[in-house]
């Protein structure tokens, strides 16, 4: 039953009259279990608590009802299981059912109670509340796995389970598993999701031996209702843990539980993954997260900023999410830098602001070469590499070609004459004139920038 | 209230008594004090942590009526370190002088009146237990039920009445014992906090013919001479456990229990990194039981004792449940049955028919 107004205004002024161990052992586990014109029920933990309420407060509580014009009420005290000081509900129903197999060095299990009560609060360790759907932004890289993510929040272990997301690093993985569980945890209270990182999975397993917990490790984990694994491929390379982990997993698995496991990349790529967990990762779905495209990356910024109670000019968001282009760890991890640097000197985060802060910084990821920018260039311009290193002068391969050299430039850094040799010039100065020449138009061809900008896009994706 | 007591009645009182207020964890004060008063000539010791509530009355010379609490730890470790005789107890206002010829001390009491009343039971079940059994019967079984307050049900232990025989059964999921009480007309279905029974135990005393055990559907007395005991019981549906207790096998050996103990724990030794995971090998041909663990690390062992087989077969169980469970049955000779590597194994006796101890198998 819901909260009775009139039994909270009772307790509300009890609370006032007594003391506070006799308020709160007595009257913090009772509540109204019935009440109708002529008569109310409330119950309370057990025994113990009915007779001394009866014995010692009902004059008490009869007088602070008339209070409440409920003069003529008869109060009647119950023991109700839902009151236990404990807060736990009692198992009515379990039922007796053998589990069909159960994992090596875990006792089988004679009764498994679907209302298990839990400790939801330790069961969502490592679980962050920020972690939500909600500010999860879906874009093209993302789509599929967040869908994936959805499907498994509303019916956790009957579809794609296990669920492996791989992907590079800043790219959601840990926010999108996290929102999952945060999910679970929302629609059904009581649920156990057991978050862990394969890394602290490691650590406590290891102390589960050196202490000689292993049943309480095994049982942490194999009781979970949706187990949530971060950062899988660390176990790479520990083949007791793999074991452990395999032994859970099955366990879990058998028992239709939510598995969700992370890894920055696909099970067949982690090296000395033991050869039954690769298998088994491959069973249920593996889907993939990508790098943000401009759009996402824009509206993520967008989103952070709103969170900080900033509103950004389209510009800079633009500006910034040119900037940084693969992590979006490290795309917050600007805008945070232009906040403080905003906020220490009083500025409006404007395009100046911004161009001044991260202006020399450069982001150039270690895989980009020159080769690399001179063929996605040629291919943006649907020209052939032979055609963009050869000497032709025609201005639709002219052009292309002077975009690459800038390119070099801007994204590489390269020096002229390395620029000239990489794109079959025995002149440094012509590297020069171009890259002068497309910096300068650049400021108002339109259409160039859309070039330049597409072409760094692919680059970076 | 005043009056005279020895020594020796009210430190034996104490320690049964004061014990549950020492270990009391609820926000209210005067459950960490110990009741006292007099009635009917007697001397009444009370403590209760609103679960149990434990009341011994005790002899002793009432000069004048009075009720008082105080501290339990400070009362029962003052009595305690008094030399035997005489004590006088006087109670001026909140304040209890407890006095012998050389010890005069005083402890600030709170006042009787917010004592909580300890729980009356006026209609219901009674029963009378030949002390012994039920003693040995607790002992037995209580061990198998589980301490883990996630799961209410689990952590008492069932009074149960099935074709006319009280049986006493507890089960933490992994293992169970069950044993028969004594046979009654009167249906019975008690679910009792382990806890409760515990403490039953440790203040049963030895000269006492019977146990009266009152119930209604929601406490349960104890009544044992001088001593009641008064517990909750939990309110919920015990599992059906007589379903899973197999009555037929493919595999039973009989052996000395001794020797069965023996190998076992010394097959323990091997299996403290496999959480006590150990091997028995149940072999026709050979006539005999063997046990096998292995430490990765450390080593291996088998170790064998002659038994009286029928059928060969293996299973893997945890060491410590298997050790429970011997040492429970206290018999000279066992008979250990099972059905293949997944289904429960039964401990029995021919010398103990009322006893039965089940363990489930890990999987290897």
């Amino acid at each position: 039953m819901e909260e009775d107004a009139v039994w909270q205004s009772v307790l509300g002024e009890i609370e006032l009259t007594v003391s506070r161990g006799n308020f709160v052992t007595w009257f913090k586990n009772t509540q109204v279990l019935r009440r109708d014109n002529s008569s109310m029920i409330i119950g309370v933990p057990n025994i113990f608590y009915k007779q001394q309420l009866e014995s010692k407060f009902k004059p008490m509580i009869m007088e602070l009802l008339a209070k409440n014009g409920l003069g003529e009420i008869s109060l009647e005290f119950k023991t109700h299981t839902s009151t236990m000081p404990t807060k736990r509900p009692t198992n009515d129903d379990t039922e007796v059912v053998i589990l069909s197999e159960s994992p090596k060095k875990t006792n089988r299990e004679m009764f498994s109670g679907n209302g298990a009560p839990s400790l939801t609060h330790s069961y969502r360790q490592g679980l962050n509340d920020r972690y939500t759907f909600d500010s999860f932004i879906v874009g093209s890289g993302n789509e599929m796995a967040y869908a994936a993510c959805q499907a498994i929040a509303q019916n956790p272990g009957t579809k794609y389970n296990p669920l492996f997301i791989y992907g590079g690093v800043g790219l959601g993985k840990t926010h999108l598993i996290q929102a999952v569980g945060n999910a679970v945890l929302a629609n059904k209270k009581g649920s156990k999701v057991v978050y862990a990182t394969s890394e602290q999975f490691v650590q406590e397993f290891l102390d589960a031996i050196r202490y000689k917990k292993i049943t309480d490790f095994a049982g942490h984990y194999r009781n979970a209702d949706v187990l949530i694994v971060d950062d899988m491929q660390f176990i790479a390379g520990k083949e007791k843990t793999q074991e452990e982990f395999f032994h859970t997993f099955n366990a879990l698995h058998q028992a239709n539980k939510q598995i969700i496991i992370s890894s920055d990349k696909p099970p067949k790529s982690i090296p000395t993954l033991e050869e039954r967990l690769r298998s088994r990762f491959e069973w249920g779905m593996i889907v993939d997260i990508g790098a943000p495209d401009f759009e996402t990356r824009c509206a993520i910024l967008q989103n952070k900023a709103t969170q900080h109670n900033i509103v950004l000019d389209q510009p800079v968001v633009e500006f910034l999410a040119n900037q940084v282009q693969t992590n979006i760890r490290e795309l917050e991890g600007a805008l945070n830098q232009l906040l403080a640097f905003c906020e220490m000197r009083n500025l409006t985060p404007d395009l100046s602001v911004v161009t001044g802060l991260f202006g020399t910084h450069r982001s150039r990821p270690r895989h980009m070469n020159a080769k690399q920018v001179v063929e996605r260039t040629a291919k943006h311009f649907q020209i052939s590499i032979e055609e963009i290193l050869s000497p032709k002068r025609d201005k639709d391969i002219v052009f292309p070609r002077q975009i690459a050299m800038y390119l070099l430039r801007s994204e590489l850094h390269l020096s002229f004459p390395k620029i000239a040799q990489e794109l079959g010039r025995k002149d440094h100065t012509t590297a020069i004139h171009s890259v002068e020449k497309i910096e300068k138009e650049l400021h108002f061809d339109n259409i160039l920038k859309e070039h330049v900008k597409e072409i760094k896009e692919k680059l970076y994706a | 209230m005043k009056l005279q007591v020895t020594q020796e009645n009210l430190n034996k009182a104490l320690n049964n008594v004061a014990r549950i207020a020492m270990v009391n964890k609820n926000a209210l004060p005067i459950l960490n004090n110990v009741l006292i008063r007099t009635v009917d000539n007697r001397l009444s010791l009370s403590a209760t942590n609103l679960e149990i509530a434990i009341t011994e009355k005790i002899g002793s010379k009432v000069q004048t009526e009075g009720a008082i609490t105080v501290p339990a730890r400070l009362m029962q470790e003052y009595v305690s370190s008094l030399p035997s005789g005489i004590l006088e107890l006087e109670l001026d206002e909140h304040k209890l002088h407890i006095s012998t010829e050389q010890y005069k001390s005083t402890i600030n009491g709170v006042f009787a009146d917010e004592f909580p009343l300890v729980p009356e039971i006026t209609k219901g079940l009674q029963l009378k237990i030949p002390l012994k059994d039920l003693k040995k019967s607790l002992q037995q079984v209580v061990f198998a039920a589980s301490s883990d307050e996630t799961r209410p049900v689990l952590t008492g232990v069932l009074l149960n009445t099935q074709d006319g025989s009280l049986f006493v059964a507890a089960t933490d999921s992994y293992r169970l014992a069950e044993k028969k009480l004594l046979k009654t007309a009167q249906d019975i279905s008690l679910l009792i906090p382990a806890s409760a029974l515990q403490e039953l135990l440790r203040v049963l005393p030895e000269n006492t013919e019977s146990v009266e055990m009152h119930a209604d559907n929601q406490q349960v007395l104890f009544k044992v001479g001088d001593i009641e005991l008064v517990t909750r019981l939990i309110d919920a549906t015990y599992p059906d456990y007589k379903k899973l207790i197999p009555t037929k096998f493919s595999t039973t050996a009989t052996l000395a229990r001794d020797e069965f103990t023996t190998i076992t724990k010394v097959a323990s030794l091997f299996a403290r990194e496999s959480a006590g995971s150990i091997t028995i090998k149940v072999d026709e041909g050979a006539k005999n039981v063997s046990i096998t663990s292995i430490a990765s690390q450390l080593g291996e062992n088998t170790s064998s004792a002659d038994a009286d087989v029928s059928g060969t077969g293996e299973v893997t169980l945890n060491s410590r449940y298997l050790l429970d469970a011997l040492s429970a049955l206290g018999t000279k000779e066992v008979s250990f049955s099972f059905n293949g590597k997944l289904e429960p194994c039964v401990l029995t006796s021919k010398e103990a028919p009322g006893q039965t101890y089940l363990v489930m198998p890990l999987k290897s």
